[in-house]
């Protein structure tokens, strides 16, 4: 074609104009023909119809002239589309419930891929990501480890594959003072060159400076955007300005922007002091990295790299670092890999819904397929080609299909809104979860397939209809759409039924396994308990009298506290992890027992008796205990003081006492009694007075590397290890009544101090197993959503059966049919529907849990409950949704059904 | 070419339409109808012009500008479309014309490489 015609084309197009005197000119074409037929001789009438047999198809014709005009296939469409809204507006009902079918299906699918492209799809926000790596160490015990300080700085000088390296601690809770009361607030020490090893610059002042991290320098913090939102109300003038961080003055260098999110998520980063001292010996894994390799290396240079180093160093400290290797894991991994399988599941879920939502819509279309046999007759008749009508009709389910897809855009922006606000989501806080552009792009996607996959079976059954056939069969019809019409839907509804068995399956998996989860003996009892931690900044508290007065102090104060039955403190609590090592135990002889990481924790006298843990063997903690372990605490913190973080030898007459659990005994003296019983603990010499009941420490759930065994020491131990101490108390009265009376009497004690984290052990336990809970409840809404339009899809199509069937029941009851047979005989043919659905998805489900496993607790995939329990529930759905029908088939009147049409 | 018993007509070429309309407007302005009998005329039947291409085609040299079209009245009195050709036209058809003769000659060449060439 000439640019001369295309534009022609382009004009008319957008004129409107078109040659609209080409029927005039056909018609005179034909005139012509019939005068001269009629001048040959031939009858009017005759000659009529020989110039128009002659000219052939006029409307096609006109059709290709008008192609010369316009582009015919833009042309088409647009009328397809204004075809598609008429059908849209004659069968209101229909679409209403189509288009929010699929509105649905589409909605839960895009919310859930924009949580999945946060996650999981996008890169890390930094700066080339894919060069970032997380740091981690073996042990003797299996399992992933943090760094000691000592071997951190050890790859860090002698590497040859990364660029930067940057070491980061465990966010603290810190009281942050300067406002009216002090406002816990989480603080993540950093080595200074953290935000440039990730690449990423601070939104208003500066991130750390080089050599920020050296003690004394390091009084400088960057604040989170949130922070600083809530703190300074985002004012400029922020930087500068100073905060008190457990007491400390820092001064404000920069912000952070909105964005920006690491594995932890904190309010303030403070630089971390580097000096060997602080960072501590070899052995004592307590420092988390990050790395950034050198352009072009890949992952496998880094790991023998590292390794190499690892083993020059077991070498020259075997004492230490025997079986201590490095473990390199990219970074992305590391903070979204533990989310991944569970996002993915749910995301096949979604999928799965939006299937048998297509498979309703199909079926809604199908059942309409029937009324329009004679419209397609007629298109037939005048010309329009299988192809044509298929294309009509798909146009029809994509007009839908997209209105659905706008539906559901609007619905998942505001499910994305709704996840946005929540506090606490088991889901990394990297990459912002939004409807962007990608997600725009996949709803588009997802809809023009749902489109088309909601379409194809009804438009390829409609499009093959025979205009003979059906102009010629009148309007009496016994069966209504041929017997392939009914395989179809049959089909349909079976793979409905499949696609809901496997849905419900997995959704029953995870509740067993939920249940499992929240009813597992813990080992304690956490009715009426109420936990909060407290810090005890090393500037106020230096020594251990300091800190043994102050938690003696807030021990009495709330014990007299209306409604509080018993009081403790302890370094750790169940569930929350712990701190561990391993123990000497004198006189074993197995080495395997060596090897073996034991928990420890830090308790005081009351601290069985407040978590309910039973004692099973000798006795608990006395005041005796506290004040012998107070003398020898005292002296080894003095000793360590001395010898300023470097290594030094506990006196053999400094003792202490501990209480162990029951699987640490068995472990140490099987079968023999604990009591009395020595073991060596970091040089000092212990000894065993009682054995309680095991309890779980790290979790519900745990990886199965934590230690199961836990050795419980008298509290004061706790001045050697730092500030940080949890408060519990048993409550006769509602634990959250309580909440604001022990938070003043800590401020009574002392005003600088925050609590952090106080909440009765129920929600602990609760906020353990969020992500299980989350996950089973939306698994289920899926599975229940799935259940629900199962059951609408098979009471529609087995309404639309009865009614085709109201003449031949009729006959039947006219002939003496029973009632019981009549339901029989519809049921029959549902159930065995049903049935084949049920198989298939049976056998499916069978495959796909498998890939659940690792989410489950207590049970396996193949759990034999949930496979009988599941298709009961789903015969009964699928019984109800039939009964109806039937029920409605015997109430034919054959007088009537004889007469329908 | 016509032998003796009527043979069977022949579809024309994609493109070779547009040419015999121009050619048959060269006698002066003419009716749809007209053109079509003429060429089915003067090729001696050998060539049906289907009607469902005619009009697309006279939409075709319309848009190129090159026939322009006239409602009149035919000879039986009656309303009818005529067809005129343009200038453009006339120069486009002085170009067929000369390549289609050196196709139908490169054509008949390889066709029958022993006969003389037949003038039309």
């Amino acid at each position: 074609m000439s640019w001369r015609r295309q534009f022609s084309k382009i004009s008319a197009l957008l004129s409107g104009r078109k040659p609209a005197d080409l029927g005039d000119e056909i018609s005179a074409h034909i005139a012509i023909e019939e005068e001269e037929n009629v001048a040959s001789g031939m009858s009017r009438t005759e000659a009529h119809f020989a110039a128009m047999r002659k000219f052939g198809n006029a409307t096609a014709a006109q059709e290709a002239s008008r192609d010369a005009w316009t582009w015919r296939w833009l042309e088409e469409t647009l009328g397809d589309v204004k075809f598609a809204f008429r059908q849209i507006r004659t069968n209101a009902a229909v679409a209403i419930v189509s288009v929010l079918t699929l509105a649905l299906g589409i909605g839960v699918n895009t919310a859930m891929f924009s949580v999945i492209d946060a996650a999981v799809l996008r890169p890390l926000p930094y700066q080339q990501p894919d060069r970032l790596i997380a740091l981690f160490q073996t042990e003797a015990a299996p399992g992933m480890y943090p760094l000691t300080g000592a071997d951190y700085l050890d790859w860090q000088s002698q590497n040859r594959t990364l660029e930067s390296t940057s070491l980061y601690g465990w966010t603290q809770y810190t009281s942050i003072g300067g406002g009216a009361k002090p406002e816990p607030g989480m603080v993540m020490p950093t080595q200074a060159n953290f935000f440039d090893v990730l690449g990423v610059h601070a939104a208003l002042g500066r991130t750390f400076a080089r050599d920020e991290d050296a003690s004394g320098k390091n009084h400088v913090a960057v604040l989170s955007y949130g922070f600083w939102q809530k703190r300074f109300a985002g004012d400029r003038g922020a930087i500068g300005r100073t905060v008190r961080l457990d007491g400390e003055p820092y001064s404000v260098i920069g912000v952070m922007p909105k964005w920006f999110g690491f594995r932890f998520s904190a309010d303030i980063w403070t630089p971390l002091d580097m000096s060997p001292e602080t960072l501590g010996p070899r052995g004592n894994h307590r420092w988390n990295a990050i790395a950034r390799m050198k352009p072009g290396l890949a992952l496998a240079h880094a790991r023998a790299d590292l390794l190499a180093i690892s083993k020059r160093i077991e070498k020259q400290y075997p004492d230490t670092n025997e079986k201590i290797n490095s473990i390199v894991v990219p970074l992305k991994e590391m903070m979204t890999g533990y989310t991944r399988r569970a996002l993915l599941i749910l995301f096949g879920a979604v999928v799965l819904v939006l299937m048998i939502a297509c498979v309703n819509v199909a079926n809604l279309q199908l059942a309409r397929a029937a009324a329009r046999q004679r419209e397609m007759a007629v298109r037939v008749s005048i010309g329009a080609g299988r192809l044509r009508l298929l294309r009509q009709l798909l146009t029809e389910s994509l007009v839908l299909a997209t209105a659905g897809s706008l539906l559901a855009i609007v619905a998942a922006w505001w499910c994305v809104r709704l996840i946005q606000g929540m506090e606490t989501l088991p889901i990394p806080h990297v990459n912002t979860i939004e409807v962007n552009a990608g997600v725009l792009f996949f709803t588009a996607a997802l809809g023009i397939a749902a489109g088309l996959l909601s379409g194809l079976a009804p438009a390829l059954q409609l499009s093959e209809t025979r205009f003979n056939n059906e102009l010629k069969s009148g309007s009496r019809t016994l069966a209504g759409p041929g017997a392939g019409g009914r395989n179809v839907r049959d089909l349909l509804v079976a793979g409905e039924i499949a696609l809901t068995l496997m849905l419900l399956i997995g959704a029953g998996l995870l509740l067993r396994s939920f249940i499992r989860m929240r009813t597992s003996d813990l080992g304690i009892d956490s009715s009426n308990l109420l936990t909060m931690r407290i810090t005890l900044p090393d500037k106020d508290y230096p020594d251990l009298p300091a800190r043994q007065r102050f938690s003696d102090a807030l021990i009495a104060k709330a014990a007299v506290i209306p409604g509080v039955q018993s009081v403790a403190m302890s370094l750790e609590i169940p569930l929350e992890g712990g701190t561990n090592g391993y123990l000497k135990v004198d006189g074993a002889k197995d080495p395997y027992i060596e090897k073996q990481l034991v928990g420890w924790n830090l308790v005081t006298a009351n601290y069985f008796a407040t978590f309910g843990i039973p004692l099973l063997e000798g006795r608990g903690f006395t005041v005796a205990d506290m004040q012998q372990a107070a003398i020898t605490s005292d002296a080894v913190f003095k000793l360590w003081k001395a010898a300023k973080g470097g290594h030094f030898q506990v006196p053999a007459n400094l003792t202490l006492v501990a209480v162990i659990s029951k699987a640490a005994a068995s472990l140490f003296w099987p079968n023999q009694n604990a009591v009395g019983r020595t073991f060596h603990w970091n040089d000092m010499k212990v000894t065993v007075v009682g054995v309680v009941a095991d309890v779980k420490e790290y979790g519900i759930r745990g990886d199965g590397t934590e230690p199961r065994m836990e050795a419980y020491y008298p509290y004061p131990v706790l001045a050697s290890w730092g500030g940080q101490a949890i408060l519990s108390l048993k409550t006769r009265v509602d634990p959250r009544s309580l909440l604001e009376p022990v938070r003043r009497a800590v401020n009574a004690l002392d005003s600088n101090l925050a609590v952090f984290r106080a909440r009765p052990m129920d929600d602990v336990i609760a906020e353990n197993v969020q992500d299980a809970s989350l996950q089973t409840a939306l698994l289920g809404a899926f599975a229940v959503l799935a259940l629900v339009l199962a059951a609408v899809g098979l009471y529609g199509v087995m309404s639309y059966l009865v009614a085709q069937r109201t003449r031949e029941i009729g006959i039947r009851v006219a002939l003496g049919a029973q009632r019981a047979n009549v339901i029989r005989s519809v049921l029959k043919h549902s159930a065995k529907v049903t049935a084949g659905g049920a198989i298939a998805g049976l056998a499916a489900g069978v495959a796909l849990t498998r890939l659940m496993a690792n989410l489950l607790y207590g049970i396996g995939p193949a759990d034999p409950l949930t496979f009988v329990m599941v298709p009961l529930i789903l015969a009964i759905v699928a019984m109800a949704a039939n009964y109806l029908p039937a029920l409605r088939a015997t109430r034919i009147d054959p007088v009537i059904a004889l007469r329908w049409e | 070419m016509g032998g003796q018993k009527p043979e069977p007509r022949i579809e024309l070429v994609y493109g070779a339409l547009e040419m015999l309309i121009l050619k048959t407007l060269v006698w002066g302005p003419r009716h749809g109808h007209g053109i079509a009998k003429s060429i089915e005329q003067t090729s001696g039947d050998t060539f049906k012009v289907e009607h469902g291409s005619l009009y697309p085609a006279l939409q075709r040299l319309l848009q190129e500008g090159w026939i322009s079209a006239e409602w009149g009245v035919s000879e039986n009195k009656q309303r009818a479309k005529y067809y005129t050709l343009s200038r453009a036209g006339r120069k486009k058809l002085t170009a067929e014309t000369t390549r289609w003769e050196r196709f139908a000659r490169a054509i008949a060449g390889v066709m029958r490489p022993a006969e003389p060439e037949q003038e039309s």
